[in-house]
């Protein structure tokens, strides 16, 4: 009788052990030790591993790029830091942070532009929230004016101005979605990347970029992505020396 | 068409005052909508040298201000020199607004010789500014050309006019065709060159010069100088010509003068016109002999590559700190006269180098193409760290005025070429290998984060989201029922006929709700009561009355005359003496009562028809 309460019991205590240890707050402080104790490999692994439950934050996506430079992983760094950016722009340690693993990077890269500084001031999330909270306020007065024709005269100031707002702040969206998402962005993590002049290995090479260069992707064929860093600085790169990035 | 009718070419006109009002009024907004930056000021001849006889044009332009008031005229003994007029420019490239103001004077020689035309000085935004002096030069007017001896008996003819006789291999240069017009001619149509015999040459753009007048064996001629652009190709003796043109002369009758009617308004006579004669003429040059030298490549040097003219060469490269592998991009820019278009840059055969084929771009700053930048941009790859420059880049040309090979040449550019293998460090470990460009900042990265955050699903951003997208659609729903709910009102408010209708039929309804009540519960007399209110409700929205002062009369003296069908008018009546009798009459069943309800809807469908 007292054989199988035992059992049971050391059951329980393992499922719950086995709960804490995947908890991702608990992988975090894991992570953040072995950072710690100078094992980034083995750092970036328990980070990623948070991601790979589905769940994240900036704090993160930061500390797995700070695991990955440390290791030298630049490219790999700059697209953590670029998700983390993405998820808290402001953050002035991220903003540091992806500023001081650019500088380390050789070589052609795509540059940064007074649209990506702009932009970049909110996340995509907060310029979609801005527009809306503009545009409902502007319907609203609109129906309000509708609903109580007297108050017309009072609300047409504001009716114009929440307009206007609403029509900046939605071309702003547009600018940032189209720089986020249909801008296909890319980060080299291999140590150098060839660009040849065709998606085929025997094509002659153009030049060569390095580990975290950033890159527009224009066309995918094969194992291949045709890339930009700049004007006449287009080419075909093997997508394995390459991460996708927002 | 060459037309010569316009007065404006021929001499002076006074310009409507309106009209000088109206350029004054241009320039003066331009000049206060721009900025002045810094200012400039030149003065520029149209040509250097001039006939007797002959005018030149004298452009003074002022860049990027407006002078407080129009430079006046120097004074030149034997030199009149008489103002104009204004012309302005703007423009605005690559958001740099520009902007010029040029004074245009007609310069007339009165004899012979050189004369020098002194600064002139404006003032513009308080700033004086001086324009250089300028040269001209007068020659005493030149013999007619061989057949030139009766201007009235040949109206037109060409002149064949070479800047030299001697040329050399790949040598470009303009050719004149000079078209000289008596003045009987008003002006020129359907002209053409029909044969240009140029053995050892190819002939290229032709463009029409600035027109000017000359005095010639007595005569005044309209001279329209059309430039050729010919290139020598093969060595050897040859004559240039004869060039034959084809073209119809308006010429002048005698018997016929403008209109000076005409003319004071500043408008051309619309009977002139007709008073010319068209005369279809063929006319040839002389033939000129030339010679064509060659090259003498022999003495050629190593990077010549057939260029002939004068040029000067720029060149930049970047970057210099950089990767093996990496791209510099080099930029060679030939600028100068000769033949732009066909400039090649000697192949760079620098080995550690990979030297892609160059992206070349010709820029002319003449219409002829005779002059202008060639710029040949490459990419160039180091292939090893061990280079400490690119090479040396020399351009051989032959010039023909010098008689000789020239080359430019630019040192070679030092670079600094890392390994490629190498990897950037942290700056920790990366200050043993500083860079030059771009050193690596003191500090570290910063730290990492203790706390998580607020952990949460990473998912596509909410404008992805089709839930989020949806309830986009509320404020958008809200406002068009509330439109829609706004344009109801107004129209209840706006249509007295449609609301009572509305009211009617709320009645109506309800009193049909009661009929049913009362006829279960057995109440005759309230029954009966609303058949007669429901009837009232109806036939006094219909013909537009009070219901109160509908009664059973009302079917005579309304609905007959409107035509309402018997059968309707007879339901009627007998709802309404229903309704008189059940004052008197003993009290029906709740069945009977029941049975009357469809009757009495039956009806009031019936005088929904009725229009009044």
């Amino acid at each position: 009788m007292k054989a199988p309460f035992t059992v049971i019991l050391g059951l329980l205590f393992a499922l719950a052990g086995q709960a804490l240890a995947e908890a991702p707050e608990t992988i975090f402080d894991t992570a953040n030790r072995l950072y710690g104790e100078g094992k980034f490999s083995e750092a970036t692994a328990a980070y990623e591993k948070i991601l790979e439950s589905g769940h994240g934050s900036a704090a993160v996506y930061f500390d797995l790029g700070n695991a990955f430079f440390k290791a030298n992983r630049i490219g790999r760094a700059i697209a953590a830091y670029r998700e983390a950016k993405m998820l808290s722009p402001r953050d002035p340690d991220i903003v540091a942070n992806l500023q001081f693993a650019r500088n380390q990077v050789q070589g052609p890269t795509l540059p940064t532009t007074w649209q990506d500084r702009w932009f970049g001031k909110l996340s995509l999330n907060e310029w979609t929230l801005a527009v809306c909270a503009a545009g409902w306020s502007w319907l609203l007065l609109l129906t309000l004016g509708q609903w109580r024709p007297a108050l017309k005269p009072t609300l047409r100031g504001w009716a114009w101005s929440l307009g206007a707002v609403t029509l900046l702040t939605g071309a702003c969206l547009g600018a940032d979605y189209s720089r986020l998402v249909v801008e296909r962005k890319a980060v080299v993590i291999a140590d150098s990347a060839e660009v040849h002049q065709a998606p085929v290995a025997e094509s002659p090479g153009l030049y060569t970029l390095h580990d975290g260069a950033e890159v527009r992707v224009l066309d995918a064929k094969n194992d291949w992505l045709q890339i930009t860093t700049g004007p006449r600085r287009t080419g075909w790169v093997r997508r394995a020396e390459l991460v996708l990035s927002r | 068409m060459l037309l010569l009718g316009d007065q404006s070419q021929f001499g002076e006109r006074t310009r409507p005052p309106l009209r000088r009002a109206w350029v004054v009024g241009w320039i003066c907004f331009w000049a206060a909508v721009l900025n002045a930056g810094a200012a400039t000021f030149s003065a520029a001849l149209d040509r250097d040298t001039i006939t007797l006889g002959e005018t030149a044009n004298l452009a003074l332009t002022c860049n990027g201000g407006q002078p407080q008031s129009e430079p006046a005229p120097p004074s030149v003994p034997n030199l009149q020199i008489v103002y104009i007029g204004p012309s302005s420019q703007f423009s605005v490239i690559n958001n740099q607004v520009s902007s010029s103001i040029t004074y245009n004077f007609r310069v007339i020689p009165r004899q012979a010789g050189d004369y020098a035309i002194p600064a002139m000085t404006v003032e513009v935004g308080g700033q004086k500014l001086t324009s250089q002096p300028l040269v001209l030069k007068v020659v005493k007017p030149q013999a007619a050309p061989a057949g030139v001896t009766n201007a009235a008996a040949q109206p037109a003819l060409v002149k064949l006019a070479l800047p030299k006789k001697s040329f050399y291999v790949g040598e470009s240069l303009a050719a004149q065709l000079q078209l000289y017009l008596s003045s009987q001619v008003q002006s020129v149509e359907q002209f053409q060159t029909t044969s240009f015999a140029a053995d050892g040459f190819n002939v290229g753009k032709m463009m029409q010069g600035q027109r000017r007048q000359i005095q010639m064996a007595g005569s005044i001629y309209t001279v329209i100088p059309i430039n050729v652009v010919l290139t020598a190709v093969k060595a050897g003796s040859y004559t240039l010509g004869p060039m034959t043109v084809s073209l119809v002369l308006d010429i002048a009758s005698p018997n016929r003068r403008r209109d000076p009617f005409f003319e004071q308004f500043g408008i051309r006579d619309p009977f002139f016109e007709r008073s010319t004669v068209q005369q279809q003429v063929a006319l040839a040059t002389e033939s000129e002999p030339v010679e064509i030298q060659a090259i003498p490549r022999e003495k050629a040097p190593a990077s010549f590559n057939g260029a002939v003219g004068n040029f000067s060469m720029n060149v930049t490269a970047g970057p210099t700190n950089l990767t093996e592998g990496d791209p510099i991009t080099l930029k060679v820019q030939i600028a100068g006269r000769g033949s732009i278009d066909n400039l090649t840059m000697p192949d760079l055969p620098w080995s550690n180098f990979v030297v892609h084929p160059p992206e070349i771009k010709s820029e002319h700053s003449d219409q002829l193409g005779l002059q202008g930048t060639k710029t040949f941009e490459y990419i160039v790859t180091p292939q090893t760290a061990d280079l400490k420059a690119l090479p040396e880049i020399a351009f051989s040309f032959f010039d023909p005025d010098q008689k000789a090979f020239r080359t430019l040449t630019h040192p070679p550019f030092p670079l600094v070429v890392h390994p490629g293998g190498a990897v950037a460090v942290p700056s920790a470990l990366a200050s043993a290998h500083p860079r030059q460009e771009a050193p690596a900042p003191a500090q570290d990265i910063v730290p990492n984060k203790q706390r998580p955050g607020q952990l949460a699903q990473i998912g596509p951003p909410l404008i992805q989201r089709p839930w989020f997208l949806a309830l986009q659609g509320t404020p958008v729903l809200a406002l068009v029922a509330s439109v829609l709910w706004r344009r109801r009102a107004d129209a209840l408010s706006n249509n007295p006929k449609l609301r009572r209708r509305r009211q009617a039929e709320l009645a109506i309804s309800q009193g049909f709700a009661d009929l049913r009540r009362l006829a279960a519960e057995n109440q005759s007399d309230a029954f009966f009561v609303t058949v007669f209110r429901v009837l009232q409700e109806r036939l006094g929205e219909r013909l537009d009355v009070p219901a109160g002062s509908i009664t059973e009369a009302v079917i005579d003296e309304r609905l007959r005359p409107l035509g309402v069908p018997e059968p309707t008018l007879s339901a009627v009546q007998e709802l309404f003496q229903a309704c008189n009798l059940a004052r008197y009459a003993p009290v029906r069943s709740s069945q009977e009562l029941s049975a009357f309800v469809p009757k009495v809807e039956t009806t009031l469908d019936q005088l929904k028809q009725i229009k009044a």
